[in-house]
């Protein structure tokens, strides 16, 4: 054997590296890199948390100073999967807490989150400086609380989007009476007022206060009075602008706004009444990102407030911008990288704002850097999507919601085929892919040919057969997850097709022609895949051929998980034993 | 095994004219298996376009109060056997008998609520559990709280 490098020089080379994925290919090279590289890891991803059991992690990873962690498939945010299913974050906060007490930082995504995990958090990591808990649900304000009073060096807390059993706002007074730590402050989810007397001196004791999003109980004066306490902040949620017009408040408000000269991102707006706008047009040429999704402002009020904001990068906004207020931000907002256009009435019937996908392609011709689009709208063209793929070869992320489930082109009445096509094709770096529409198997046949670095592609109401599922999984190259609702075929691709769901983080499919048959082949034949049927009847009550309500299979390297609900079927991989509830708690 | 037709909220076979041809329509037959223990509410589906609970949670809040605001409710009407509909604002009606007055007008021809016989087109509605009904049953401000939209249904033919 040749030269080999001294550990010592392979860890000074190894701090140059952050990125997780060429660690993890540093870590394959041979045994010693191995070693090296798992003893200098600091930050530690897992993207979902039942591909590897936490003891594993643990050891692996003695010197992890920040752990990131997801739960549930992305589709738990639209309720698709039942409560109960899963993602408990104990056994992690267990494990960590017994083998890594340097731990500085905690992510949790989509888990199950309990008072004792937060308070087992706050007792055993004498360093914690950041917990970030998004769409996790499971703890109450109590928890906070023990964060809050423990955490002697605390910089991050943000509770983004959480569901929070809301005991009242006391949880803010345990914050220590010295000075605090804090850089940012997230409780825009929970929905009790907090004491304004407890967050001014909260603002007021916290130097290094950067990022501060209200819940919409804070009030106009609330808001008023904390901006005065914090000038230097960079990002902000306010709470709630519903309030009357007073001349005197509107004043205030202003000059508030005007001294935080900082200011780069603004949120919460909720209710935003159009005659407070204008005390925001101070900050309107700093802000970067800017997040109107919650505020029924309308147009023209909206474009008064957006040609303001050339700096623009990420615009998150209503439908009831139009199409002529996204020409507008076309105009104005050149520096744009990120649109999501939500829906202001998901209901159909209701629908009847002026908003098509002429709006998208208005923003597609006039942001350059535009990379990012998530857009909800009635229906579309194909048309448009070529233009869109012409102009914005550099997309990144296209998530296109259409509304109306197997609308066609509505010009042509033609599927949107091409369209998607032209979209696959063109944006060469495309990572993330949501289709909607009228689409046919040849639709998909595109994208698995095209969509070379899709790694997340999620797919409703789409294709006519089998077809449809056995382009993607013999195409597109990078692809880690897929999500596929109410398409009715899968059996024979996805057992044609076993040995790429390894290759993948997971595969989510519900509503779909998967019968229990196949699910059971695929568990046998593939060891390393949890093959979890989500059902509430039995599958054994049913013929092997009839249709299971929901599938989710990933990859793991912790064989089974013991904390399934009655309705997850995990499918025992000994033929003999078959199906079973591995429920032991 | 429950196969239910989708949400009606959306699939309307019967009158939607831009419907692909049979080749393709194998996927118009929306297989949701709900879950009933925990399935979705009908009214409106809460899985349905895609957004987060906490948007879905704050637009029905909207919505609700808008109704008390008194905007407007637009609902799409339709006379059986003609593929293209209306559109109407019921909040422009102060009730049943203005709303029959307008739709006669709308439709030229005489229309009735109540059952259904060889000479009058009764007018029925789908209401927020995907229902057929009879329009006129329920109190005025209770029909604009449940209806989806509007059918006016032929006479009879025996």
């Amino acid at each position: 054997m040749g030269l080999r490098l001294p550990s010592k020089v392979l860890e000074h080379i190894l701090s140059f590296i952050d990125s997780n994925e060429d660690r993890n290919s540093v870590s394959l090279v041979c045994k010693s890199w191995f070693e090296t590289e798992r003893k200098t890891r600091k930050r530690v991803f897992v993207g979902n948390c039942y591909a590897v059991s936490p003891a594993a992690v643990a050891k692996r990873f003695p010197e992890m100073r920040s752990l990131t962690l997801k739960g549930k498939p992305h589709f738990a945010d639209y309720n698709l999967v039942p409560d109960g299913w899963g993602g408990y974050a104990w056994p992690w906060i267990e494990a960590m807490a017994a083998k890594c007490p340097s731990l500085e930082e905690i992510r949790l995504k989509r888990m199950v989150v309990t008072d004792e995990c937060l308070e087992k958090i706050a007792a055993s990591f004498k360093d914690f400086e950041v917990l970030v808990l998004t769409s996790c649900e499971g703890f109450s304000t109590d928890g906070i609380a023990a964060i809050a009073a423990t955490c002697r060096n605390l910089r991050v807390l943000e509770l983004r989007e959480c569901i929070v059993e809301d005991l009242g706002g006391d949880w803010l007074s345990y914050f220590p009476e010295t000075s605090t730590s804090l850089v940012s402050l997230d409780f825009s989810c929970l929905d009790s007022e907090v004491k304004i007397s407890d967050l001014e001196r909260l603002v007021s004791r916290s130097p290094n206060l950067k990022s501060l999003k209200l819940n919409p109980a804070v009030t106009l004066d609330g808001l008023v009075s904390l901006l005065r306490r914090a000038p230097q902040l960079t990002e902000l949620g306010t709470g709630s602008f519903a309030a009357q017009l007073k001349p005197e408040a509107f004043s205030k408000l202003s000059e508030a706004f005007s001294n935080c000269k900082q200011l780069q991102s603004l949120s919460g707006l909720w209710d935003v009444l159009p005659e407070y706008l204008p005390a925001l047009y101070s900050v309107c040429p700093g802000l970067t990102s800017l997040n109107l999704s919650y505020a029924t402002v309308r147009m023209p009020d909206l474009v008064e407030l957006l040609r303001r904001c050339s700096k623009l990068q990420k615009l998150w906004v209503m439908d009831l911008i139009e199409d002529k207020g996204l020409e507008a931000v076309a105009s104005y907002c050149k520096e744009l990288q990120e649109l999501r256009v939500f829906p202001s009435a998901p209901d159909l019937d209701e629908a009847n704002i002026p908003l098509t996908e002429q709006g998208l392609v208005f923003v597609s011709k006039g942001c350059r850097k535009l990379e990012s689009v998530l857009y909800f709208c009635v229906q579309f063209t194909n048309a448009a999507l070529l233009t869109i793929a012409r102009k914005r070869p550099n997309l990144k992320c296209f998530r296109l919601c259409v509304i109306e489930p197997f609308a066609p082109d509505y010009k042509t009445n033609e599927p949107l085929d091409k369209g998607f096509k032209a979209i696959a094709e063109g944006c060469k770096d495309l990572r993330r892919l949501s289709v909607s529409g009228l689409l046919s198997d040849k639709a998909f046949k595109y994208i698995g040919k095209h969509a070379k670095k899709v790694r997340m592609l999620s797919i409703a109401f789409a294709g006519d057969s089998d077809l449809m599922l056995h382009h993607l999984l013999s195409g597109c190259e990078s692809l880690k997850k897929l999500e596929i609702r109410d398409c009715p075929f899968g059996d024979t691709a996805l057992l044609e097709h076993a040995a790429k769901l390894e290759t993948m983080r997971s595969l989510w499919m519900s509503s779909c022609f998967v019968s229990f048959g196949a699910c059971k082949i695929l568990s046998q034949k593939m060891p390393r895949l949890n093959v979890e049927v989500i059902d509430e009847h039995p599958p054994e009550t049913r013929p092997e051929s009839s249709p299971v309500e929901r599938i989710y299979i990933y990859r793991t390297v912790a064989g089974p998980r013991m904390d399934t609900p009655e309705f997850v079927w995990t499918i025992h991989k000994n033929p003999e034993i078959g199906v079973s509830h591995l429920a032991i708690k | 095994m429950e196969v239910s037709n989708s949400c009606s909220s959306f699939s309307s076979s019967s009158v939607d004219s831009t419907k692909p041809s049979p080749s393709e329509s194998s996927v118009n037959l929306s297989l949701s298996l709900t879950f009933p223990s925990t399935s979705p509410q009908r009214e409106a589906r809460q899985d349905w376009p895609p957004i987060k609970s906490r948007l879905r949670d704050t637009l029905k809040g909207r919505r609700l109060l808008r109704r008390g605001d008194d905007t407007s409710l637009f609902v799409k009407v339709y006379m059986e056997g003609v593929p293209i509909g209306r559109k109407l604002d019921l909040c422009a009606f102060s009730g049943y008998e203005s709303l029959l007055e307008n739709l006669s007008h709308m439709f030229d021809t005489s229309i009735i609520c109540g059952n259904r016989d060889r000479k009058h087109h009764v007018l029925t509605y789908e209401d927020k559990d995907g229902d057929w009904m009879m329009v006129g049953d329920i109190p005025w401000d209770m029909f604009l709280e449940t209806v989806r939209r509007l059918k006016i249904t032929r006479p009879e033919r025996y």
